[in-house]
């Protein structure tokens, strides 16, 4: 009885709490001043439908660059984690594991059909990144959940670590030297004024940002998908 | 005319939604449970979808898509943890007196 009057306590105070949110939400009708100015600028300077992607991939590059840089720590801290432990797993003598059971067929054959469909999706929208909602972390999320298709149903699998880990470096150093690129020859690091402009809204476009998506993509989809192996074991 | 068979779709899927949302919770054991969940929440998937593609004729090729994705992920996905539960010996309902799958396994083994 307690627990019940508890439930429908907390129940109506959560009523309460949106309520006042829902009633105290005035819609804005314009912009505040630093966004409109975003919002001007990016098209024009830019040459990027998607302002979001615009801002982070050129104004806040550098943000971003640093928010790859935690990825890759945190990659590299469950390697280590996770690693050890399965070292002191061989030296104590146990009981061997069952070895995982084969999937159904009905999953393997699902997986042999989605996998296509969600990468195709992924560099969808890794390469719309400047066009459409999307871009180079969500892309490279979606490459990692079909890596973790293909390891359900098919448990015995083992990713290439080793290839998984030259290709992130490989797009991380990329990255770093596009920005590079853009110090030199255009504004500033990671400029993306780098390339041409392009027509607006096309899908070569943008300058340097699509490349930049792309690589973002990459580096974030192969990084997850390392995660994602390590904690298999 | 469109609009008003669009929204009637929505609302039959939001009811079949709701039967998902009271199966989970009356259901007796997890397999009915899943069943249940998956079932109901997959035509109601559907049915809001295509509700929403009468409000909006021009996402018609996307909103099929999703539906493809759904029709292909939720039946499989309950199968897989279904089976699971098979596996780990997940009690049943009472008043479940047919084990086929386990029947068909002991059958597969017998003959192996």
């Amino acid at each position: 009885m307690i627990r019940r009057a508890a439930i429908v306590l907390v129940l109506a105070l959560f009523g309460l709490v949106f309520a006042t949110l829902t009633v105290h939400h005035v819609e804005r009708h314009s912009l505040p001043p630093l966004g409109k100015r975003y919002v001007e600028l990016v098209p024009q300077e830019l040459g990027a439908a998607n302002v979001i992607t615009g801002i982070l991939l050129t104004y806040r590059a550098f943000d971003t660059l640093g928010e790859i840089a935690v990825l890759f720590m945190v990659a590299a801290g469950v390697g280590l984690v996770l690693g050890r432990r399965e070292g002191r797993r061989q030296d104590l003598p146990r009981a061997a594991p069952q070895p995982p059971r084969p999937a159904s067929e009905i999953v393997r054959t699902g997986a042999q059909i989605l996998v296509p469909l969600i990468a195709i999706f992924a560099a969808y929208i890794i390469v719309n990144g400047h066009l459409s909602a999307g871009g180079g972390f969500q892309g490279g999320a979606v490459v990692a959940s079909s890596a973790v298709l293909l390891l359900l149903a098919d448990p015995r699998q083992r990713l290439d670590q080793q290839f998984l880990s030259s290709t992130e470096s490989a797009a991380g150093v990329l990255f770093v030297l596009v920005g590079v690129a853009g110090a030199i020859f255009a504004g500033g690091f990671l400029d993306n004024r780098l390339l041409p402009l392009g027509q607006f809204g096309s899908l070569f476009s943008a300058g340097a940002m699509p490349m930049l998506s792309v690589l973002l993509g990459v580096k974030v989809g192969c990084e997850l998908s390392v995660i994602i192996d390590r904690f298999r074991s | 005319m469109a609009e008003l068979i669009g929204s009637l779709l929505v609302l039959a899927g939001a009811v079949f939604h709701l039967s998902a949302g009271l199966g989970l919770l009356r259901m007796p054991d997890a397999y009915t449970r899943m069943q249940a969940g998956t079932k109901a929440s997959t035509l109601g998937n559907t049915l809001v979808l295509g509700g929403i593609g009468f409000f909006h004729p021009d996402w018609t090729l996307k909103l099929l898509l999703v539906i493809y994705f759904v029709l292909m992920t939720n039946p499989i996905s309950s199968h897989a943890l279904a089976r699971a539960a098979h596996r780990i010996q997940v009690p049943m309902g009472r008043q479940t007196t047919v084990d086929a799958l386990r029947q068909a396994c002991e059958k597969s083994r017998g003959g192996a």
